[in-house]
């Protein structure tokens, strides 16, 4: 509760900065409060409080709360440093960043569907804002558009089949479906069927698992990058942690009867998002397709159900919310600079800025899954949750598709180190590179030193 | 309390016209290009869940289902403000709210 | 099913029941198509210039009705909807106002200082100046 009632007030604060001219003030506000956020959030380790009956902060609720703080922590630093004098809205844009969190930290503590519907819709709605911060861009407001009727649709699809959970079990509390799932074996029930097929494609349209993938390309290309890599992280892991709340806390009875329909949505989506990305010339578009294969590995982890979900979970939310970060960063320099997306942008990038071009080559490596990154350790817990429940073909399927992603994850960086470009040196600001040689550092010592991080919740 | 007498309608009714509603919805989303139109449709959708919501409220006889309408509303609002705020932001730069017009993003 | 009983039951008195509101909608229905082609037959027909002209009120019309009219308009609009639904939350908790005693004030007071809160962003960021 602290951790909601910090993020809303920082956001508050930030909002009202921007109207009484208090631009400097806004950075260390925000980041102050994130820090105290996540302190807070730390602090409830291993207590499972409860609060009103609506949100618990267990610790699967306190270990995302964490991921999606860093990647918000990273996201704010570089948008002051790429945008802090070149757009009037900055101190609305980290309002808003501060509000969306806010939803997220509801995404993955709720144990009531009221919660659930109120999260997402927090987040959301930030993200329509975001996704449509450049006004004049014909590409940012299509972008924008796309997501807000394809959200709000989803939405609708989410609500009709959390009425119809109600209308069988005369509950919203996550504990009261599972305990009248259990008691009247009523997994087949026409009501529950309903409600649980109409609250998955809801939750599945957010984290952009095929075939409800569709908007996901257009809405990252023509977002701004960094928005792009926003969401790409803070959205779709707390869109997948809900999932994977709802279906354990309040499905668990039910999860054997859906098991093959989550199998074939993470191998469409799998094969979807890989094959896909192999066409793309934008990178901003191929990593939008990496990031829906990405949502295929870890429905994999969720359709396994056995004690190492969890973990498995987080580890791959971690290893792919680090790579993402770093990934999205690095484009978004490089587009600030030349104005393009594409992938000859990266020609030569090893000469101008051997930092960008390293942390990147290490971004996609742990993104493509091979040691000694966090990457491949995520993949292996994914694939060995699957393996310890008997599903073999959907693993093997899935290290197929690892390495058919290979081929579009090594375009760039065989373009940043092979090819000959610009070599005029790119300046960056001395935090950026710190954030960058952070990041990279943590996904490679993630990787080599996998240890507990995976049996943490 | 929620009066008794809303029960003596079989609750099939109240589920089988939220869902031709929805569906309705539904169909509007799919096949309209105006974007102001699918976004009623969107709201027709919201609406039939809060008449579904509203009529297993009574049937229960439990106010939990209309507080959730409640909060439909709300939520309901801020996304119409949000999403007016995006479809005039278009139409101050394309002079259309068409989204078949909206075919820059492609693959 | 858990409604099986209860539709079962009811279905066998209720299609009686409708049939008032069958007659109502014949009758209805009937009214309006009986006066439209009533004056339709019984009109006399003339189509002069002036009388398919819109009235207003005998003033010339100017013009075309669908223009688009300003944005502020719509601005004042949208925030109106906004804070406008905020009031469904008073309903419950002025109907339970007793029960719920001071929490339910304080919890209402600080809904409403967030309210007041994103207002006076707005009028601060000037959206609601009218030029």
């Amino acid at each position: 509760m602290m951790v909601l009632i910090i993020l809303t007030a920082a956001g508050i604060l930030a909002m009202f900065a921007s109207v009484f001219n208090g631009r400097s003030v806004v950075l260390p506000v925000s980041l102050s409060g994130l820090f105290a956020a996540g302190y807070f959030a730390l602090l409830e380790w291993n207590t499972n409080t409860t609060y009103f009956e609506a949100m618990r902060m267990d610790n699967f609720a306190i270990a995302f709360t964490v991921v999606c703080l860093f990647a918000a922590f990273v996201f704010l630093l570089l948008y002051h440093y790429m945008h802090y004098s070149s757009d009037v809205h900055y101190a609305e844009v980290i309002s808003i960043i501060l509000f969306s969190l806010a939803g997220v930290v509801v995404m993955v503590s709720f144990t009531s569907m009221l919660m659930l519907f109120l999260g997402i819709e927090i987040l959301s709605l930030s993200l329509y804002i975001l996704a449509g911060l450049k006004k004049k861009d014909l590409l940012s407001n299509e972008a924008s558009l796309k997501y807000l009727l394809m959200g709000a649709f989803a939405t609708g699809f989410l609500l009709f089949g959390i009425a119809m959970l109600y209308g069988a079990t005369g509950s919203f509390m996550l504990s009261d479906i599972a305990y009248y799932l259990g008691l009247h074996k009523a997994v087949a029930e026409p009501f529950i069927v309903t409600g649980i097929i109409m609250l998955m494609i809801g939750l599945l349209f957010k984290v952009a698992a095929a075939p409800f993938h569709f908007w996901t390309p257009d809405v990252y290309q023509g977002a701004p990058t960094l928005v792009t890599g926003y969401m790409a992280t803070v959205g779709k892991v707390a869109a997948f942690a809900a999932l994977v709340r709802v279906f354990q806390l309040g499905f668990s009875p039910a999860l054997e009867t859906y098991q093959f329909l989550f199998a074939a949505v993470a191998v469409t989506t799998m094969f979807i998002g890989n094959i896909t990305a192999l066409y793309q010339k934008s990178v901003k578009r191929m990593l939008a397709y990496s990031s829906i294969s990405h949502a295929g590995y870890m429905l994999i982890a969720l359709m396994a159900a056995n004690e190492v979900t969890n973990g498995a979970v987080l580890f791959y939310s971690i290893a792919y919310t680090l790579a993402s970060l770093l990934a999205f960063a690095v484009v978004a320099i490089l587009q600030q600079k030349s104005g393009s997306d594409e992938v000859s942008v990266f020609n030569g990038l090893s000469k101008s800025s051997p930092l960008m071009s390293i942390t990147f080559a290490v971004a996609m490596l742990s993104l493509a899954g091979i040691p000694p990154t966090a990457g491949f350790f995520a993949k292996f817990y994914v694939f060995s949750a699957a393996i310890s429940d008997g599903w073999v073909w959907i693993t093997v399927l899935a290290i197929i598709n690892s390495f058919i992603s290979v081929y579009y994850y090594f375009a760039p960086v065989i373009a940043s180190y092979m090819k000959k470009g610009n070599e005029e040196g790119i300046v960056l600001a001395t935090p950026v590179k710190v954030l960058l040689a952070i990041i990279a550092l943590l996904t490679l010592l993630i990787g080599l030193l996998p240890g507990s991080l995976s049996y943490l919740i | 309390m929620i009066p008794q007498i809303f029960q003596t309608v079989p609750i099939e009714h109240f589920v089988y016209l939220s869902a031709v509603l929805f569906v309705i919805g539904v169909v509007g989303v799919l096949t309209r290009s105006n974007a102001i139109i699918i976004f009623m449709s969107v709201e027709l959708m919201l609406n039939a869940v809060n008449l579904l919501l509203v009529s297993f409220s009574s049937y229960h006889q439990d106010p939990a289902g209309q507080i959730f309408v409640f909060f439909i509303m709300a939520v309901a609002a801020a996304e119409v403000a949000v999403g007016l705020a995006i479809i005039t932001m278009i139409y101050r730069n394309t002079h259309s709210v068409d989204i078949n017009d909206m075919s820059r993003l492609k693959g | 099913m858990i409604f099986m009983e209860v539709s079962s039951a009811a279905a066998n008195t209720t299609v009686a029941n409708y049939l008032p509101i069958v007659i109502q909608f014949i009758f209805a229905a009937g009214f309006v198509g009986t006066t439209m082609v009533a004056t339709h037959l019984l009109g006399p027909k003339l189509q002069t210039k002036k009388k398919l002209q819109a009235f207003e009120s005998g003033i010339k019309s100017v013009g075309n009705a669908r223009q688009p009219f300003a944005v502020k308009y719509f601005l004042t609009a949208i925030l109106f909807v906004l804070f406008d639904v905020e009031v469904i939350f008073l309903y419950p908790w002025a109907v339970n106002f007793m029960e719920l005693g001071w929490q339910g004030v304080i919890t209402m007071g600080l809904f409403m200082g967030l309210l007041l809160a994103g207002f006076v962003y707005i009028v601060k960021s000037g959206a609601l100046d009218w030029e």
